[in-house]
């Protein structure tokens, strides 16, 4: 068993190079060999899958070996640096002919081939209805998942984050967190990502506020952890009294706009979250003073922009999840006013 | 071989016109007509690799020059690519392009292109945004791993689309319009037999739109028919059912091709008939009235036109009792009343026909039996009741339901009374429908009389498969009508041989004598054939009896 795990080792290598321009070296004899060691390699593959179906120990590593002579086969295909002999050596172990017969092993690969071109076929017709971004972000998402099942996380999702193209990587991470709430792998995506705080900024940011509103509501960690990302960003925003807006402190920044939308999809969400999102609000709002003036608090103006309804519903419930700061002030009625020395009034 | 070759270079120039046409436009016309011709361009494609696998890739470019044209033309066009094994066929021409030794350039050239063409077939065409495939490799996964996965993918969310549901958090909440459904029956056509597409095939299938026009495209569901036929797809029974519905030239293509089985077998003997008949689907479907109706037709037709042949009405008889099995499976879903079925025959009838025997206590199948006669009688003697048709209609009822007429024969053998007329009527009129009452009578008498022979026969202790042969063979000298009181005897005579003491030992002798005593210059004597359908028939009510009497 060890055995095969080192050949399968040994094989990635030769696989890693069919790629590259290396191959220019490999001469029909090479050709015949990667493809026949591939052929073996499904073969055993496949008794070992089935021999390891209950023991979890070695399995997954096997999980990523399934397909590997069909890529062997498409990257010497495509691969133009190959040899014309070579080249010539491949077409004709890959593709026999009709007279192969059936169950052999060249066949086989025939079959699948032909198959993977049929699929391919299949795919471009179905664009042609229309993109298909759903299909695409859920496919990423699986194979994140399959990755992380398959093999050990420890450095996996450290390394994506230093290698993968990071805005796809945040998709694919938050839809894999959706399709899958519960779950040994995305368990291991949320505690990677709840503890690296950049990672976590960058999801806060990049996803639009309708996703993170879902994911949130999926997953409690989560929620809270945007809810405090939303406290900083809300934190830097400062008032400025000439134009009546809140200004973000660097271009950088979250601004205003975007901070109120994010509430306003937290807003629209059902109940826990709803509820949560408003709860935490009003505390900040109270922490602030709970003033009904605008500009002195971005807490009680993000409430005020919720709308009306905002604010005293979730006051009004006596079942909300009260977050409420020692303050507990009631916005319905008018806050004690503020002296005016202490505001910025243009004289 | 000259004519040959000349076909083969017309057709050449013909699938060169096609697929430059398919190439420039790509509307609904031009879909429709690649769509129509994709297993004739296959088949050109395998002709094709016959005539290039021989030649050496120079003389293919001498006498095929735009060859590559032909060939590239095919790459690009999707709808063939999706089709069956056309890609598979397509490498192999490739292959045969490839040259040995490029003596110049233009050889060489002409390789890296056809080199170029492979790759494209099996890894061009990208089917995401570079960041994503980068992010696919850095996972160390490859776009061969990532193409399954997204066509699967595509198909969920197209099929809970046509169903109005959401995805998991994905929230995709569309309303499919009407154009899209049937741009994606068109799409279908090609990729019917591609295992992927399963799940969408039968979504289209069972979709029901709030439009009054069918939505999907005709060429859609013969496409599917056909695959399901040739057990290329696999579809559950509901799937299939909307079909037929849906398409009427589907399900009469099905039921032909279930008849070309039946024929087309050599002894049909009652299992495979069953099995076949199973296998089709076509008695559950017919639970619904429509599709009844028209199976019921077509055996009707086919009846008339074999003039009765016994493995007709054995497989009309099959098919009811399938049929009945199905319809009491789906009793709590289907209701429709037995006039949706049998909307020319008597309600009552209909009723008492359907009972199985088995439900049934024996003590009472002579009154059961007597009853079916009056009721028979009564419709067919009766000038007046034309509402359920003539004699013809209630005797194609009535063989739907054969069984009846083998337990009268039964009854009629085993009682130790005098012969009820009802049973004698009832078994001639099994066998000649269209007899007057004087005909009638006639055969009741003489049947009368071959039962009291066999009877006394059976009695006696000397009893010989000599003797009973000679009352089976005694009727060709009797005119006007040999043929029929000769089938009612060996009736009555298989009969006797099933239930007689002591027949069984009897029956083998008399059975070898049958097929060896021809009626000389070795053609089959209708004896011969008739003797065996004959046995098939009491094979089958013994089959549903549970007996445990063995006929081989």
């Amino acid at each position: 068993m060890e055995s095969l795990l080192q050949q399968l080792e040994r094989f990635s290598e030769v696989l890693a190079v069919s790629r590259t321009a290396a191959v220019s070296a490999w001469g029909p004899a090479a050709v015949r060999r990667a493809v026949q060691w591939a052929r073996y390699l499904r073969r055993a593959h496949g008794r070992l899958r089935a021999a390891l179906e209950g023991r979890r120990r070695a399995g997954p590593r096997l999980g990523a070996w399934g397909g590997r002579d069909v890529v062997l086969s498409a990257r010497l295909l495509g691969n133009r640096a190959l040899g014309a002999a070579a080249h010539r050596c491949l077409l004709r172990l890959l593709f026999p002919g009709p007279a192969a017969p059936a169950p052999a092993p060249a066949a086989a690969l025939q079959a699948r081939l032909a198959r993977l071109a049929r699929r391919r076929g299949a795919v471009r017709l179905l664009l042609r209805g229309g993109p298909a971004e759903d299909a695409a972000l859920r496919t990423q998402a699986e194979l994140l998942l399959r990755r992380l099942r398959d093999g050990p996380a420890g450095g996996l999702l450290d390394g994506l984050w230093a290698r993968a193209p990071r805005a796809a990587f945040l998709r694919a991470a938050a839809a894999a967190l959706l399709l899958d709430p519960a779950g040994p792998a995305p368990g291991e995506l949320l505690r990677w990502l709840l503890g690296r705080a950049d990672a976590l900024a960058a999801l806060c940011r990049d996803l639009p506020a309708a996703r993170l509103a879902a994911l949130a509501a999926r997953h409690p960690a989560l929620r809270r952890a945007y809810l405090r990302q939303l406290a900083r960003w809300g934190c830097r925003l400062r008032y400025d009294l000439p134009s009546g807006r809140w200004e973000a402190a660097e271009p950088a920044h979250v601004s205003w706009a975007e901070l109120r939308g994010r509430f306003l999809s937290l807003a629209r969400a059902p109940p826990p979250l709803k509820d949560a999102a408003l709860a935490a609000l009003e505390a900040w709002s109270a922490r602030d003073g709970a003033f009904r003036v605008r500009g002195l608090s971005v807490w009680t103006d993000l409430l005020l922009a919720l709308g009306p309804g905002a604010g005293t519903d979730s006051l009004g419930a006596a079942s909300s999840s009260g977050v409420l700061g020692a303050g507990g002030c009631r916005l319905a009625r008018p806050g004690p006013a503020r002296s005016p020395e202490h505001a910025h009034f243009p004289k | 071989m000259a004519q040959d070759s000349v076909d083969f270079s017309s057709h050449y120039q013909f699938w060169m016109q096609k697929l430059s046409v398919w190439e420039h436009a790509s509307t609904l016309e031009t879909q429709q007509d690649t769509c129509l011709h994709l297993p004739r361009f296959q088949e050109f494609l395998r002709q094709m690799y016959e005539v290039l696998k021989e030649l050496n890739s120079s003389t293919i470019i001498e006498r095929f020059p735009t060859i590559g044209q032909l060939l590239a033309k095919t790459c690009w066009n999707p709808f063939i690519l999706a089709f069956d094994e056309s890609q598979k066929i397509l490498i192999w021409c490739l292959c045969c392009l490839i040259n040995k030794e490029p003596q110049n350039s233009e050889e060489s050239k002409l390789n890296s292109w056809t080199r170029g063409l492979l790759s494209q077939i099996l890894s061009a065409f990208r089917f995401d945004t570079k960041e994503v495939d980068l992010f696919i490799q850095s996972l160390g996964y490859t776009p061969e791993d990532y193409c399954p996965g997204l066509l699967k993918n595509m198909v969920l969310s197209l099929v809970s689309e046509l169903r109005e549901n959401h995805l998991n958090g994905f929230n995709t909440q569309r309303r499919m319009v009407p154009e899209k459904i049937r741009f994606l029956s068109r799409i279908c056509i090609p990729l019917v037999t591609l295992p992927d597409i399963e799940p969408l095939v039968e979504a289209l299938l069972t979709y029901h739109g709030h439009e009054t026009q069918e939505v999907l495209w005709p060429e859609f569901f013969d496409a599917v028919n056909e695959a399901f036929l040739l057990k290329k797809i696999s579809l559950p029974t509901s799937a299939v059912v909307c079909l037929w519905l849906r398409h009427l030239p589907s399900l009469e293509k099905a039921t032909l091709h279930l008849f070309e089985k039946l024929i087309s077998s050599e002894r049909n003997f009652l299992r495979r008939i069953e099995y076949f008949l199973k296998d089709s689907l076509l008695p559950e479907a017919a639970c619904h009235p429509a599709i009844f109706r028209i199976v019921d037709e077509m055996f009707r037709y086919v009846l008339l036109e074999t003039d009765g042949a016994p493995e007709v009405l054995a497989a009309i008889q099959v098919f009811t009792q399938c049929f009945v099995e199905a319809l009491e499976k789906k009793n709590k879903q289907l209701k429709f009343t037995l006039k949706t079925y049998f909307p020319y025959a008597s309600p009552s009838l209909v009723m008492v026909l359907l009972q199985h025997p088995k439900e049934i206590p024996q003590e009472l199948w002579l009154q059961t039996l007597k009853h079916i006669s009056e009721m028979l009688r009564e419709i067919v003697e009766d000038q007046t009741h034309r509402s359920y048709g003539g004699p013809f209609e209630c005797w194609f009822l009535f063989i739907h339901f054969g069984g009846w007429a083998d337990i009268a024969a039964e009854q009629l053998v085993m009682s130790e009374t005098e012969s009820s007329e009802a049973l004698l009527w009832l078994l001639a009129f099994s066998y000649s429908p269209r007899d007057g009452s004087l005909q009638r009578a006639q055969t009741m008498v003489e049947l009368k009389a071959a039962l009291i022979h066999l009877k006394k026969l059976f009695r006696s202790p000397t009893l010989s498969a000599k003797d009973l042969q000679a009352v089976a063979a005694e009727s060709p000298d009797r005119d006007p009508r040999p043929a029929l009181c000769q089938q009612l005897s060996r009736r009555l005579l298989l009969n006797f041989l099933l239930w007689a003491p002591g027949g069984h030992a009897i029956a083998w002798e008399v059975i070898t004598l049958e097929e060896t005593s021809g009626s000389g210059g070795g053609e089959i004597s209708p004896a011969q054939s008739s003797c065996f359908s004959l046995l098939l028939l009491l094979a089958l009510f013994l089959d549903h009896n549970n007996s445990q009497v063995k006929m081989s």
